[in-house]
């Protein structure tokens, strides 16, 4: 089709860039957010604002807790319904209990999984969940949205498009994409050493914003590459699903040689069997993972088959020194609390894979690192917006000249979805500390602010481009810019007027996850009101959106 | 502690080895030519100072965290190199002022 492989590289690098960067500028900031999804968690729900918790005891509070943890959430039911031929079952019948947590959680989230006894699929089952205040049992209100770990960051890998898992088929083939643009990038880019530290704020827009779009693409390459790529490893299943399909009875028989092989029972006895003091299985467990000199968090405890002969109990180590998410399992019978089996040390496969699973999902302790991530998916923001905002520049005298509207479209699209998206984030924080405390359905609220002020963003961008059309800049990046400076700026004052913590009390008392959030926020406001500032200058305009934050 | 210092030797080990490059020598030395010598120690000063940021993060944590560490401090230190050179490249003068 072209002359030379670097043509067809750049063909490939701007179109693909193109139509998936809307995808990929999507998932790199809300992924970036979820870095610090648990702080946003805390900022949108105060009545959670208290240290983080060990795991509680379990015979004394979480027994009770699963207990009451009688039938599967009401989504969980509708996803049934898609599971069974005929009508829904009566009961669900009680399988596994389990509960994980991290050391930036102070509440625990506690699941029940259920038997669907006519499902298709006989290993299908569906979830009960509920969240719990540690210190009590006492459940928080399930219309309490998590902002940061229950809407940002499954928006960052399934974009909340549940039908037929469509959402995180785009992400997917929107990372493979990356994977193919990183790639292509390199092999286009002249100079990559040469220019490696190259930013020349002084030349015309179109030579800013390209360097700006290398700079950030070339610094953190490593971080995309590993990102993109490891986000494709963990929902593997999702995208090669021939564990469920052809590769289903040997995936079967190696279910039943592993339970032969440890000793874990792969399915219930039918006999009915007491709980032994789960409590006194996990002091065993911390006893043995003092012996091997590590430290002894539980991260994930882990019921199966619930009142059965054959439950056992599973208990794993909080993963919170090492990049796997947990680790160095245990497990228990139940009705005796007599040791079944310690997990020996990892094969070197299963380290990779908990290595590639365990940097991009970052349970682990170390600040410096998440913050370092989050630099990187910042970076990633700006490189594809300067990338679409260097499609335009290149173009839109051109498209100007002919009369054709595609540099007004990208530009339009661009604006929805740099500062379209900030504004729905922020909006949604706004409408978290606005909307009444006892609203019925408030999480559905929070939800709709999100979506309905993205699209007005975007309806909006494209009503004030019409000068990118005539070559000229898009008033709507000003105006959103100054949008976004408002809502950042009211965020947190509206945190103060509803809460009290304000940021000097929450800075005395060292509450980061508020303080932190806060101050991002304010440091947002500031930063879009001088952008907005400059963008006053129509001259200047694109060149210093450039180094915005996204 | 360990770590602030480690990122501070990748940005150092970076910026020496950014003014190996006769482009951003000539921002802070207009006039004097960069020597092969010159660069050739500019580069191996780089490199320990590379490799010691990485020895520093490996003292710390856990190899497979500590790489992680190491290479993202890489990317900070890149970016801030790059805006320094931009905006403010007399600030590295300290680094070479033996060739005065």
């Amino acid at each position: 089709m072209y002359q030379t492989f670097r043509q067809s590289m750049t063909w490939l690098h701007t179109w693909f860039g193109l139509v998936l960067g809307f995808v990929l500028i999507v998932v790199f900031f809300f992924g970036a957010l979820s870095v610090f999804d648990r702080e946003i968690d805390r900022w949108a729900q105060p009545a959670t604002r208290f240290a983080p918790q060990p795991m509680p005891s379990f015979d004394h509070l979480l027994r009770p807790v699963f207990e009451r943890i009688t039938e599967p959430d009401p989504d969980a039911v509708e996803l049934a319904r898609s599971m069974v031929d005929g009508p829904l079952p009566e009961k669900y019948p009680v399988m596994d209990w389990s509960a994980y947590t991290t050391h930036r959680d102070p509440v625990l989230d506690t699941y029940v999984s259920f038997d669907v006894p006519n499902a298709r699929n006989p290993d299908d089952h569906v979830h009960g969940h509920q969240t719990i205040d540690p210190r009590t049992g006492a459940q928080l209100s399930a219309s309490d949205l998590k902002i940061g770990s229950e809407f940002f960051y499954p928006l960052h890998y399934s974009l909340h498009l549940e039908w037929m898992e469509l959402g995180y088929w785009i992400v997917g083939f929107a990372a493979l994409s990356m994977l193919a643009a990183l790639v292509s990038g390199v092999v286009i880019h002249r100079k990559i050493f040469r220019e490696l530290f190259t930013f020349r704020p002084q030349k015309q827009r179109q030579r800013v914003t390209l360097d700006l779009h290398n700079l950030t693409g070339v610094v953190a390459l490593p971080f995309h590459f590993f990102f993109a790529f490891t986000g494709l490893v963990i929902f593997a299943g999702i995208y090669f699903p021939v564990s469920e399909t052809q590769l289903r009875p040997l995936v079967e028989a190696h279910e039943q040689a592993e339970a032969a092989a440890t000793g874990l029972p792969h399915d219930p006895a039918g006999v009915a069997a007491p709980l032994a003091s789960v409590d006194a299985m996990v002091s065993d467990a911390r006893r043995r993972w003092a012996s091997r000199g590590m430290g002894g968090d539980v991260g994930f405890l882990f019921v199966n088959h619930v009142g059965d002969a054959n439950g056992y109990v599973s208990i794993y180590r909080a993963g919170t020194d090492r990049i796997a998410l947990t680790g160095q399992g245990i497990h228990y019978q139940a009705s005796t609390g007599a040791l079944i089996r310690e997990d020996p040390p990892e094969t070197a496969i299963a380290s990779v894979n908990e290595f590639l699973t365990g940097l991009h999902l970052q349970h682990f302790r170390h600040w410096l690192l998440r913050f370092l991530y989050l630099f990187g998916g910042l970076a990633g923001c700006v490189c594809i917006a300067t990338g679409f905002l260097f499609f335009v520049e290149k173009r839109k005298q051109q498209h100007a000249r002919d009369g054709v509207a595609g540099a007004r479209i990208v530009d339009a699209l661009a604006i929805a979805t740099i500062t379209g998206t900030l504004i729905a984030a922020l909006s949604m924080l706004v409408a978290n500390r606005l909307l009444p405390e006892h609203l019925a359905d408030r999480d559905e609220w929070q939800r709709n602010v999100f979506w309905m002020t993205w699209l007005a963003s975007g309806v909006h961008a494209f009503w004030r481009s019409g000068f990118t059309q005539e070559g000229g800049a898009a008033p709507a990046w000003r105006e959103q810019t100054l949008l976004v400076a408002v809502l950042a700026v009211a965020a947190p004052i509206l945190n103060w007027l509803t809460t009290g913590d304000h940021l000097l009390a929450t800075l005395e008392t060292r509450y980061w996850p508020v303080a932190g959030i806060d101050l991002f926020l304010l440091a947002t406001g500031v930063t879009a009101s001088l952008i907005a500032h400059r963008l006053r200058r129509p001259a200047l305009a694109h060149a210093h959106l450039a180094t915005m934050k996204p | 502690m360990m770590l602030l210092l480690a990122f501070f030797l990748s940005f150092v080990g970076l910026a020496l080895l950014a003014l190996a490059m006769e482009r951003h020598w000539r921002q802070l030395r207009a006039t004097r030519p960069l020597t092969s010598t010159a660069a050739r120690s500019l580069r191996f000063a780089g490199s320990v100072a590379l490799a010691s940021s990485l020895a520093l993060c490996l003292s710390v944590d856990h190899a497979s965290m500590a790489s992680l560490v190491w290479v993202m401090t890489l990317a900070v230190s890149a970016f801030v190199l790059a805006m320094l050179l931009a905006w403010r490249p007399g600030w590295l003068a300290p680094l070479i002022s033996w060739s005065r």
